[in-house]
């Protein structure tokens, strides 16, 4: 799909203007390498495609709030003008849902872990995915709870087959739809059928759909998991602002489910996980519908010109739906990302047991994946043709 | 401070016409400007009662600190950035306070985090912890979560933690939590005294760590007060908390840390920096090597602090001897009835702190001027204006 440069400052409503990708990026740069002494390399790359984290950062509407809670940052996140239970009927709002239906934490991960101890136990070990996001296991681990790890398929999706059936007497399976680093979906449909056969199979168990990608979804089959997770008292969803909400800086994460469900995870949650600023940042983003769909269309033309990078360099580019591209390159991931470092792009971790042969990638602007795009052509091509857009004198793709 | 409390201080409705400040202001960063938005000048926002139930720093963070916020943030990218390099600036600037090295710092979502990571990584089912029966319940929050048996000490008759009773009680204990100055009853324990407790507790329970929560110490002004700091980064059986949300003024902004041996801070580190927040860590940041706002603070809470222990005691209620930005009164008679009667007058004050609620009430101090208005309020209630004046 050609993307252009013009169409993509189209998807940008005028009154965005400040946020011009290349004055936000350089902004970052400037305010990370000016941090502290003794920089990391995280702040003296040129271009982070790491953490899949927005490449903008949060809306106008929610800074502009993050700034007018100034004058209550001395108050504990209950006291502040809004306060955390206005974001708990925030979120509610956006979901259609009641305030009792949600339980914030410091990000998801906070929900992640909550989760794994409600859930499992030495006798009922945790069923996630391999790869995925590895915090449910992680948790796990410290806790000394078995972990079964169900390979994903050939296309990167989770087997929810095999998950089904590692689900019998297990504890708690961790769903992340799409998945991270696969950057794959499931449709409604199929999770929908998992929820039931696991309801009917292993009643006792519980599942957690990890939908931190959800905003960045294209896929038409696609439906948020939100209202089986009303119906079931074993179903609950997390959510994240960290991703298309800009916000991975401020630390806002949220579970949604039955009421009996969330009390159980409030109960666990650290004591005034929010911060006051955030609380009024996230409630401005969570009401801004608009920069949530400009931030899609804007993900949605840099995924396609990222994985239209991969492709014309010959590697196979897994379907995504979220705001990375998890590719084949045929080769171990760390060399690629150490290369790709020493030029001042940082790429995704390694990701067993894939680690030999994939990379996970970050859709950072348009901007920055075309300068991205000549690095990775550079640390993967060799002989391989230059691909469409990145050549000598080329500024766009056509 | 438990979250049912805070969660129940206010209602949604109380705030509804919540109305923003004028654009103009927004970017204001002269100390004029500043200061107008920090008392509220000019901000057309409804009265809010006078909060003096959470021990907060009742002006905030200085100017710099927020003005470092704006700028760090800038328009938004890097709000949008996972924060862990902030995370080791900050920890890096701690230790130089200190004059340790960041292998000697953790932090948390407040103290908070701080405090149930350490009962989560030292206690067990057969290692329970020891805690005063009156203190922060963070700890014994937590404890409970993970099904770690607590004993609860009971205060000695001067109203301050009981070492002797505590030191036996930590006999095959995991962890020792001394909050020092105490919350909620306010009174503090010299250093020699701690010093000796904590030797009396290596000997007695060779496996238990100590921790101790030094919360309020910046606003000590007892000259026999000692910080715990430099004695526990070479002790790996002592650890120190503190926090940003009493003097440093932050209570919203989430950063807590922990000063301690290498080994302990490493086991400490058993939720990562995850919940640490880029704002926090930009304004701990400031905050930390702002030592003369520290200090104006400090001066601030102790002139306050004396006019609302004087006002009480002229009224005929004796406080403890304070050395935090709270007091605790005995009012005699029960701490809820007057808690209720200061809320509709437009006052909130803390809640009950059993076995001592029939007689007990804990108040912050807030500024010079709340407190005036406060102690008209509470002898109104009292029924001593006419004393007290």
């Amino acid at each position: 799909m050609p993307v252009s440069r013009r169409s993509f400052l189209g998807a940008i409503s005028p009154g965005t203007a400040a946020y011009s990708p290349a004055i936000v990026a350089a902004r970052g740069r400037e305010a990370f390498t000016a941090g502290g002494a003794a920089p990391t390399p995280r702040s003296e790359a040129k271009i982070l495609l790491d953490s899949n984290e927005n490449p903008l950062g949060p809306g106008r509407a929610a800074m502009e709030a993050l700034t007018r809670a100034f004058v209550d940052a001395g108050r504990y996140p209950t006291n502040a003008r809004p306060s955390m239970g206005d974001l708990r009927e925030a979120i509610a709002r956006r979901n259609s849902v009641k305030p009792e239906n949600v339980s914030m934490g410091s990000g998801s991960w906070e929900l992640l872990r909550i989760a794994v101890r409600l859930y499992t136990s030495s006798s009922r070990p945790l069923v996630t995915a391999a790869p995925t996001f590895e915090m449910p296991e992680k948790m796990a681990d410290q806790l000394g709870i078995g972990v079964r790890r169900v390979p994903v398929d050939k296309d990167g999706r989770l087997d929810l087959d095999a998950m089904a059936q590692a689900a019998r007497w297990a504890g708690l399976v961790f769903l992340c739809n799409p998945n991270n680093p696969t950057s794959t979906l499931h449709p409604a449909r199929a999770v929908a059928d998992f929820i039931a056969r696991v309801g009917q199979e292993s009643p006792e168990t519980a599942i957690l759909v990890d939908e931190a990608y959800h905003d960045y979804v294209t896929d038409p089959g696609y439906a948020t998991a939100v209202p089986l997770a009303l119906e079931h008292p074993n179903v609950i969803v997390a959510r994240t602002l960290s991703k298309a909400y800009g916000m991975a800086g401020m630390r806002v994460g949220y579970a949604i489910g039955q009421k009996h469900t969330i009390d159980n995870f409030n109960r666990w949650g650290i004591t005034f996980n929010q911060n006051s600023l955030a609380v009024a940042a996230a409630i401005a983003a969570l009401d801004d519908h608009a920069h949530i769909e400009a931030e899609r269309a804007r993900n949605t033309e840099a995924r396609a010109f990222t994985t239209r990078i991969f492709k014309d360099l010959g590697f196979r580019v897994m379907d995504s739906q979220a705001n990375f591209v998890f590719v084949d390159i045929g080769r171990p991931g760390k060399a690629f990302k150490e290369d790709c470092a020493r030029r001042g792009i940082l790429v995704g971790r390694e990701f067993p047991p894939l680690e030999k042969t994939h990379a996970r990638v970050s859709i950072g602007t348009i901007d920055e994946m075309q300068r991205a795009g000549v690095v990775i052509a550079e640390v993967l091509g060799g002989s391989r043709p230059t691909p469409a857009g990145l050549g000598n004198g080329a500024r766009r793709p056509k | 401070m438990t979250r049912k409390e805070a969660d129940m201080s206010f209602t949604r409705r109380a705030f509804v016409k919540t109305v923003g400040i004028g654009g103009a202001a927004l970017f204001a960063s002269r100390r004029e400007a500043w200061a107008g938005l920090l008392q509220g000048a000019g901000a057309p926002r409804p009265a809010r009662p006078l909060l003096l139930h959470n021990n907060e720093n009742p002006l905030g963070p200085g100017e710099a600190v927020l003005e470092s916020v704006r700028q760090a943030l800038g328009q938004g990218g890097p709000a949008g950035r996972y924060p862990f390099e902030h995370v080791a600036h900050l920890h890096q600037a701690i230790a130089e306070k200190f004059g340790v090295g960041p292998e000697n710092v953790t932090s948390g979502c407040g103290s908070t985090q701080v405090l149930r990571v350490a009962v989560q990584t030292f206690t067990s089912p057969a290692k329970p912890l020891v805690a005063g029966q009156l203190t922060y319940e963070e700890c014994a929050g937590y404890a409970d979560l993970i099904g770690t048996p607590v004993r609860a000490v009971p205060l000695d008759r001067a109203m301050k933690l009981d070492l002797d009773a505590m030191a036996e009680a930590a006999k095959g204990a995991g962890l020792v939590f001394l909050n020092n100055p105490n919350n909620p009853t306010a009174t503090l324990l010299s250093g020699d005294a701690v010093d000796q407790f904590i030797d009396r507790v290596h000997s007695l329970a060779p496996d238990a760590l100590v921790l101790i929560d030094e919360a309020y110490h910046d606003y000590v002004t007892d000259p026999s007060h000692r910080t715990q700091a430099a004695r526990a980064v070479k002790d790996p059986r002592l650890v120190v908390a503190r926090t940003f949300s009493k003097a440093h003024g932050m209570a919203g902004m989430r950063v807590g840390y922990a000063i301690g041996h290498p080994d302990t801070i490493k086991r400490l580190d058993w939720e990562g920096s995850m919940a640490l927040n880029v704002a926090g860590l930009v304004a701990a940041l400031a905050s930390i090597k702002d030592q003369a706002r520290l200090q104006r603070e400090s001066a601030r809470n102790t002139e306050a602090r004396r006019f609302t222990i004087d006002w009480f005691s002229k009224a005929g209620f004796a406080s403890t001897d304070s050395q935090t930005n709270f007091v605790f009164v005995d009012i005699k008679r029960p701490a809820k009835a007057f808690r209720d009667t200061c809320r509709e007058q437009g006052v909130l004050v803390a809640r009950d702190f059993p076995p001592l609620e029939k007689s007990h009430v804990r108040v912050s101090i807030g500024t010079l001027d709340e407190m005036k208005r406060a102690t008209d309020v509470f002898g109104r209630i009292l029924g001593v204006t006419a004393r007290a004046a």
